[in-house]
Formats: C-alpha cells, structure tokens, sequence
C-alpha cells in the first residue's frame, strides 16, 4: 500500500479512525463540566449576593385606590400573563389593552413588625414613584429582621432631643451603638468570669449537701459557704441588670415613607448602616463584614438570620472526630484481610460484604445508629457511669459522638476497600526484601508497608470524608438538631462534650430551606450555606489531597 | 587463540586442601501442593566459592535458592522433606530462628527492591532491625557496606537522599551493601543483573568477585555466560532435578550429560 | 546431537565444517598431484601445485575469520566450543600440507634435471601411499566424528616414522657408498620428511577429532582414553 496515498475521506474511514469517539468524550467530559460549573456559579451568585448591600429605594405604587409608600430593596424581578395576573390580583383595568406580559418585582420592605409583610410582590405598570432617598437608614436588628427608615431623632439619657440631626445623628448614633456594644462586653465578661464560676460553686456545695447526712458537722460551714456563694451571685446580677437597663435606655426614632415613627431601642440593633450613600469601597467592605457575619455568627431569628458558626463547627467537629475513628479501624481491618487472613471463602465473603455496605442506604445506618449506638451503648453508658442524672440521658440520647460513630459506620468500606487497594499495589519484592533482612512481618508492616500505603489510606480518609460531610438523613437521627444551645467544645471540663447535640451544615440547608417561617428571607441563606458547605468539604479535601501528594512524592524517592 | 590446559581441573582441586563447605543439601525434596518443584537434590556448596544455579525457567533453581533463608515459607501449601545443613544445623528444621538464619543467608533479588527510604536508612535498615540504636555504630557499618559494595564513592554526598532516584545499577548495588551491612556469612543472588544494562552487569559481577574473599555467594541466573564468567561452581537444574554439577570449567567445556550439553550449547533439550 | 535453536548457528557451523572439507579435498588432491608429477615427471603439474597452494592459503585465511566470527557472535561452549577450536586447529595443519606437498612439488621440479629419478625409490612411494591413507582417514574421522579411525590414523603414524627413520638411514648409507649421487638423496629425505611431516598433521587432525567428541586432550602423551569402550587398540 501507498503510505503517502490520498486519505480515505468516506465515513466509514471517518467512523474508523475513531475521531468520533474522541469528539463524543470530548463532548461528555463538556457537559459534565458545564453543569458542574454552572450549579456552581449559581449557588455562588445567588449565595453571594445575599451579602452585597444593595441600594434601597422609596417606592410608591397604588394598591387598590390607595398609594402606599414604602421603602424597599429589590430581590428578582420576573414576568408573568396577562392570564395569571388576573387570577391572582383580579383586576385588569389598570392594565392597557395589548399588554399581554406583566412585569412584577419582589420586594424586601422590612420591618416586619410595624409594617408587615417584609417582603411583597409589586407590578411595575402600579409603581408611580421610586427615588433612593440618601437617608434611608438600614437597621439589623437582634428580632424582627431589619428595619428600613429615615432616622428623625435619638434620645439621650431616655429622653429624645431634636438638637442633633442629619449627618451628627449618625455619628451620635454610631457611638452609641459602640458604647452598648461595650456594655455587652462587660456583661459577657461578668458572666464568665464571675457568676459561671459561681454557679459551678453553687451546683458543687449543694451536691456536697446532698452527700453529707444531716448529722454531720461539716454542714453548717457548707451551708454558710452556699448563703456567700448566693449573696455574691446576687450582687453581680444586680451588676448586670443595671447594665441591661442602660443599654435598654436610649432609643431612635425611625420615620417610614407614610410618615409613621417607629421607635427602635438601640439595644436591639446590631448594625446600622446608609446603603444608598455607599461608594464601591464602602459596598466591598459591608460585603465582606456581611460575609464575616454569616461565618463567624451564632444564628437568630428561627436560623433566618445572622450566622452559621455552630453548624460549620459542627460539621468540621464530626467529621474529624468521624475520621479519627474510620482511620485506625478501616486501616486495622484492611491490614488483617489482606496481610493476615487465611484468603479462603470466609475471606472473600467477609470482603463482598464490606464492599456491599457500602451501598447501603444512609438511612439504614442511622436508624441502627439510632438503635445501637444511642439507645443499647449510650443506655448502657449512662446506666454505668451517669446514674445520678437519670431518667434524664446524658449518653443515651443522640449526640455528637453517635453521630461521629454513625458516619464512621457508614464510612469504614471506603476506608478499608482503598486502603486494601493500597497494600495491594506494593510490589511483593519490598516485602521479600525486608523478610530477607531478617525483619518478622509485623516488622516489615510497620516499617516498610504501611508508610508506603500510607497515601492510598489517605486517599481513602478523603472519600470518606467527603462521603460523611455531605451526608444528613442519618444524622437527623443520631444528634443533629436545628439549634444547639452550646458548642461541643467549650472551657469547661472535659472541653469536648461528645455527648452534646450539635448543628450541621447540611441540615441547616434543610431546616432553613423547607422548615422556615419566612422562606423570602431563608432563601438566599440555603445558597449560602450550601455555597459554605461546598467550601469547607473542597477544604477539607484539598489539604488531605495535598498531604497525599507530598506523600507519594517522598514513596517515589524524589523528595528526600 | 584460546588454549587448552593440559589436566583436569577436577584432579588439581582434589589435590589442593579440601575447601569448607558452607551450605550440604542432603535429600532435599519440595512441592507447592501436589506440584513437585524440586527432586531430591543432594549438593555441596563450599565456603568462600560461587556456586552459580542454571537451567531454563521453572527448573526449580530459584526455588531451590530461596530454600537456604527459608523464604519459602512465605508461601502456603509448601512441603520440604529432607536436610541442609549449615553449620551442623538443618536450618529446615521447625525450631530454627528464621530471623536469624536470614541475617547470617542475606539475599539479593532479580529486581532492584530499595526501601523507598533515604540510602543511609536502607542499609541502616538491616541493622536497626537487629538492635542497632548506636548512631556511631550505624555510620560506620554504612560506610562499610557501601564501600564493600563499592558504591560509597557514587553516593557519600548524598546519602540523605532517597534511594529511589539512584540508577538501577546503582539500586541494586544498594541492596548488595544493605544485605552485606548485616555481615550475613552466605550472599544468595536470585538473577542479580537480569535487570541491568551490560555495564551495570559487570560492576556487579565485579562485586561478586570481590565479596567471595569474604562470603559464600550462590547465585542464579538465566544468563549463562554470566554463570561461567562468575561462578567456580555450576549446577545445572532441569525440571526440578539436578543433573550436574561440576567446576563451572568442566560445565562450560565439557559437559558430561547430554541435556546439561544441550541447555548450555543452545539446543532443544 | 540436537540442533540449535537458532537455525543460523547450526548453518554457520556447518559452513566451517564445509569449508574445512573442501579444504581437506584440496590437500589431498595437492599431497597426489605433487607426487604424480614427481614421478612422471610432469612440469606442468607440479606448477599446477605450486598455484593452487594460495588458493589454500586464502582458504584457511577465510576459515579463521569465520571461526573468530563464531566465537566472538555467538560464544560458543562444551561441544560448540570444541568443535570451533578444533576445526580452526585442523585448518592450520591442513594448511601446513598444503605446503609440505608444495615443497615436494618443488623438489619435482628441481629433480626433473637429474638423470635419475626419485620415482625408483620403494620406500618413498609406500611412505606416500600410508600418508595419504593416513589423511584421507582423519579427515573422514573429522568429518563422522569417528573416535575409532582416529585412533587408527594416530597409531599407523608410528609406522610411517618407523618407514622415514629406515628411508633416511638407508639414503645416508648410499650417500657414503655414491657420493655422486647425494643430490639426489639429499632430496629423496627431504621428500621423505614431507612426507613424515604430514603424517605427523594427519596424526594432530585425528587428535582433534578426539578433543571435539570426547573434550580429553590426547596430545603429547597426555591423557590417553583407555577408559572409553568402543576403542582399544
């Protein structure tokens, strides 16, 4: 044959060639990668901008025969028929003959105590009026979501006055709210330092009580000690009240667009803020503050609002407290099925199963987590070692290390499969070698095997913890709750409180996504929490990735 | 031109002192389940000599080599009847220190197969194993072997780094040293160079000469020019049997079985 | 003897094996024709000898590089080795005829002056005759690897030194008694020793058969093969 001969251009020679294979692959991976990137982007970008302070604006539009006025921010903007108009407003005789699509804005107004609903749908065609009064003052507060207003005047010592207005309002207003926030302080340093002590003084004495019978004569002193211990524990709560009445002292008077004053204490507000008077900078570092927020904040408002700290906390604690479990077990077991055991039927059987529960469907383990772990484990742990508190369980109710356990339960044929896979691929002459030296084979595991699976076993750890972050049916089941009162750690003895409930992402998503009372405002939060979610599994992912990575580089001997 | 001597070799050595012998297989027999790999084999192997093991794949040569440090018995299903005696001792026998018997039986395998540790801690490896906690005592053994395996002067400057990024040659050299740092009495070879390219193949067949000043070196290989130009001794293995075993001169001259003539010369057998 | 798994090796050695034949044939047929043409006189010949012995020379030139070939591309050991050894070795001494018979053709030529004749001796033409029995035997012996008529070349080359030793004495008592006539018999002994000499080769070339079949070397009174029991002479 001519090498150099023309090239067969039919499509039979095309289809040979295998040029339509690469380009159907090529294809595939392009989909695959756009629609990855693209739920990406959108739990970004509808995430993010939750954060960004948009402008808010005075806006007048007839309702019925009447104009109201609000102040509002605008959150989508959509377009529906003329026919669903109709049906759900049932009047189209404001609407021109030939318009056939109705455009409509969804509205945050706030307030949502004095004027509510906070947010509303409003059809353009109604809206006569909208202006971005600089003024407009946006308030968070600790309840009742924001507040939007033009602020008329501040009270001083509980009293208001008109001397200061405009632009001093805002200064006095600023350092006013600096002023309580360090009353704040003062009382949360109060707290722990002198009556948390106090408390676990009281709950020790009274204990001591309880153990002493009546007869004995070390009662007397303990009981003088409990009156000292009370008498001082009422001295700093009158310390504190005192400084809760300062803080509930002063006032703002805040004016909506109909000219109703509502007045708002200043110890409810968080932050106070003019959006329409930001510059870009200004934008960039509410954003950013926003942002801050949202990660480091405890969540309020039925998880509406504020942060998601004790979920991510929760989540990062699990699932390393998970991996501190599945990795010595899995390992451990990987080691005896394929260094140790006799590799008969037993053997196999033993491995099919473990590859079998893997498939396993989550719920199925939280429901035997639910039964083993919290009900037979957690009862018998409580029944031994924490019988003074009961009936009330201390263990014997889902927790932070049932859920942990759960997971690794879940977890642990990843770990064993990859870690298997790992001891595998060692070639048999590194074992022969170091046998040949004299070395036992538990010699041999542990200085040459294991350190050079020790990436597979990593790889393995990775999966799992992807796999655990991301699950939540089970957990609901074994310790997650929408709200934890305290965190797993704290500075209290023991430290780690692996009997406590704790919050997780990924029921956060779902409590605040479909168990919300206000789902207008829940929504941009689960884009949020869901973006975060992502973030911290990549994280988590990403380092183990690149201990991994350093890992296999030292095993083939260019690192040192 | 080639000349050819005047006596047989055979005559001259029994006239000389009769060399030790290291290793006395007596009666030896094995079988992977109901597979006979080796058919009573009776040799001697004698000290300080290289004794070379021939034969196609699968005759049992490496079988047989793996007998003397017992790493057959990483192997399930094996049955071994029979003896080798070493020192007075039938290292077969069940109460034999298995540990103890590979430090004195070193091994070196057909792959280059270093630790994926530094070179210092590859041939320190033996050595920790055994006890060895003395730093001092550890360097200066390191050196030795190196230099022994005559590799020290390759690597003194970077013994710290991973043995991995060293040539295969040098790898395998490497291991020579990392066996020898042990100071093992017999060095069994299992195709030392059949992974090497011909220079790496003659350094080590250099070493080999060198270290029988010092060990009892047995050695198997495909290559059988490699066997004539290393060994003093030759076993020439065929289907698990032995069927001769001569000085490697009388083998590679004047073979005195028909299928050891075969095998050597190149022909169906 | 099996064949090679490489069919090549088998070809080459059997090309030296031809080769060394063919240059056995020209010897023998050069041993003859020396000494027809000494006998009938025959100019022509004995020049036809004289040329053909570069042909001989170029032969066993072409023999040794082969040979070298073979040891150095394919290393060959036991029999293999043997066998090259050997025919390189067989070469040489076939060569070494080759110039004995072409000395003999020399003195032919020089003889042809002389009134008397060289032809008239007895004792030359019987030495003559069991020589090229003697050669023909070994090369046949070299060629069937026949350890028996090996033996029988190296032993009847005592009795061609037997009949040389007589040849000699007996010229060197009618150089006493015929001064005149010492030309001629100087060159009858030289002829004579020739003639012994290629004995002598034929006797090495029988002596190589036994190194390539049974690896002993026989030469000098070394080793000899009582032990085998095909043979005892």
């Amino acid at each position: 044959m001519e090498i150099y001969s023309r090239r067969d251009r039919s499509m039979k020679a095309w289809f040979a060639s295998g040029d339509p294979w690469v380009w159907l692959q090529a294809g595939a991976i392009g989909i695959s990668i756009t629609a990855v990137l693209g739920v990406l982007l959108l739990i970004a970008v509808q995430g993010l901008s939750h954060f960004w302070p948009h402008p808010v604006e005075r806006i007048e539009y007839l309702e019925g025969e009447n104009v109201t006025k609000v102040f509002g921010m605008l959150v989508e903007r959509d377009q529906i028929s003329r026919q669903q108009y109709l049906e759900s407003s049932g009047i189209t005789s404001d609407l021109p003959e030939g318009v056939d699509i109705v455009t409509r804005r969804l509205i945050k107004t706030a307030n949502r105590r004095s004027n509510p609903p906070d947010f509303r749908w409003v059809f353009e065609h109604r809206i006569q009026h909208t202006s971005e009064p600089p003024d407009v003052l946006v308030l968070e507060r600790l309840e009742w979501g924001n507040a939007y207003g033009t602020p008329q005047a501040l009270s001083v010592n509980g009293r208001f006055t008109e001397a200061i207005t405009g632009e001093r309002l805002m200064v006095a207003l600023a350092q006013e709210l600096r002023h309580i926030e360090a009353l704040r302080q003062q009382i949360e340093t109060l707290q722990r330092e002198q009556i948390q002590p106090l408390l676990l003084k009281q709950e020790r004495l009274r204990e001591n009580l309880r153990a002493t019978d009546s007869a004995d004569l070390s009662r007397t002193g303990v009981q003088e000690q409990l009156v000292e211990v009370q008498r001082a524990y009422q001295a700093f709560n009158l310390q504190i009240t005192n400084l809760e009445r300062e803080i509930a002292q002063e006032r703002l008077a805040l004016q909506d667009p109909q000219g109703r004053v509502q007045y708002e204490p200043l110890s409810g507000i968080i932050r106070a803020w003019q959006p329409n008077q930001f510059s870009t900078l200004d934008k960039v570092l509410h954003f950013a503050g926003n942002l801050l927020g949202f990660v480091l904040d405890d969540p309020r408002e039925a998880n509406t609002e504020g942060g998601v700290f004790p979920a991510i906390f929760g989540t990062v604690l699990m699932v390393l407290i998970m991996a501190l479990i599945v990795t010595p077990f899995g390992v451990i077991a990987a080691i005896y099925l394929h260094e140790y055991a006799h590799q008969g039927v037993l053997v196999k059987t033993v491995r099919v199963a473990v590859n079998n529960l893997a498939g396993v469907p989550s719920i199925v383990y939280g429901v035997f987590g639910l039964g083993f772990f919290v009900y037979f484990l957690g009862g018998s742990i409580d029944a031994l070692f924490f019988q003074d508190a009961l009936p009330a369980p201390t263990f014997g109710t889902p927790g932070l290390i049932w859920a942990s356990l759960t997971l690794a339960l879940l977890t642990v044929p990843i770990v064993i499969v990859s870690t298997e896979e790992g001891l595998s691929r060692i070639p048999r002459n590194l074992r022969e070698g170091s046998m040949a030296l004299g070395a036992t084979k538990a010699e041999t595991l542990f200085k040459v095997i294991l350190p050079m699976a020790s990436p597979a076993i990593l790889t393995g750890v990775i999966l799992a913890v992807s796999r655990a972050a991301g699950e939540v049916a089970p957990l609901m089941l074994v310790g997650v709750v929408k709200l934890a009162p305290t965190l797993a750690i704290d500075g209290n003895f023991p430290y780690l409180h692996l009997e406590r409930k704790f919050m997780h992402l990924g029921f956060h998503i779902y409590d605040v996504g479909f168990q919300s009372p206000n789902v207008e405002a829940a929504r941009p939060l689960v884009y949020a929490t869901a973006l975060l979610l992502i973030t911290i599994i990549v994280g988590l992912n990403l380092t183990a990735i690149s201990l991994r990575n350093r890992l296999e580089r030292y095993y083939r001997g260019l690192g040192a | 031109m080639l000349s050819i001597s005047e006596n047989q070799p055979e005559t001259s050595e029994s006239s000389a002192v009769t060399p030790e012998c290291s290793l006395r297989v007596k009666d030896l027999n094995l079988a992977y389940g109901d597979n006979q790999a080796l058919h009573n084999i009776n040799l001697d192997i004698l000290k300080y000599n290289v004794t070379a093991f021939i034969g196609p794949s699968g005759c049992g040569k490496s079988t047989l080599l793996r007998c003397f440090n017992r790493m057959n018995d990483l192997i399930e299903k094996v049955s071994i009847t029979g003896q080798i005696l070493f020192d007075d001792a039938d290292i077969l026998a069940p109460s034999i220190d298995v540990a103890m018997l590979r430090k004195r039986i070193g091994m070196v395998f057909q792959q280059p197969n270093p630790f994926p540790k530094s070179i210092y801690e590859n041939v320190a490896y033996g050595l920790r194993i055994h006890g060895e906690r003395s730093k001092s005592v550890l360097d200066g053994r390191v050196e030795w072997a190196l230099r022994n395996a005559a590799l020290w002067d390759e690597v003194k400057d970077r013994l710290g780094d991973g043995a991995l990024s060293l040539s295969g040659g040098q790898q395998q050299r490497l291991v020579i040293a990392r066996a020898i740092a042990i100071e093992p009495s017999v060095l069994l070879l299992d195709e030392p160079a059949s992974a090497l390219d011909p220079i790496s193949t003659l350094k080590i067949e250099e070493l080999i000469n060198q270290l029988k000043d010092q060990y009892t070196i047995i050695i198997v290989t495909h290559n059988m020019q490699q066997a004539a130009r290393v060994s003093d001794h030759t076993a020439f293995l065929y289907l698990g049997e032995l069927i001769e075993f001569s000085d490697t001169d009388s083998i590679f001259r004047n073979p005195q079985k028909q299928q050891t003539e075969d095998y050597i010369t190149g022909r169906y057998g | 003897m099996h064949k090679h798994i490489s069919e090549q090796y088998d070809a080459e050695l059997a090309q030296i094996a031809d080769l060394l034949m063919e240059m056995g044939g020209l010897t023998e047929s050069q041993l003859n024709n020396s000494f027809t043409a000494l006998i009938t006189n025959d100019f022509d010949m004995a020049e036809t000898v004289r040329d053909v012995e570069s042909k001989l020379n170029q032969l066993e030139v072409e023999l040794d590089g082969r040979c070298v070939a073979i040891i150095a591309r394919r290393q060959p050991t036991a029999g293999d080795l043997r066998n090259v050894i050997s025919v390189m070795k067989a070469s040489t001494d076939l060569e070494r005829v080759g110039d004995e018979a072409d000395r003999i053709a020399k003195l032919a030529i020089e003889m042809m002056d002389h009134p008397t004749n060289a032809v008239q001796n007895n004792d030359l033409r019987n030495i003559h005759s069991a020589v090229v029995k003697m050669l023909r035997r070994a090369l046949d012996a070299f060629a069937r690897m026949d350890i028996e008529s090996a033996l029988r070349v190296i032993d009847s080359d005592a009795g061609v030194d037997r009949a040389y030793k007589k040849l000699v004495g007996e010229n060197i008592d009618q150089m006493r008694t015929n001064p005149q006539e010492i030309e001629r018999n100087i060159n009858i002994i030289w002829i004579a020793r020739a003639l012994e000499r290629i004995g002598d080769h034929a006797k090495n070339i029988s002596e190589y058969v036994i190194y390539r079949v049974k690896g002993q070397d026989v030469r000098h009174g070394g080793t000899r093969i009582e032990a085998d029991n095909e043979t005892n002479t």
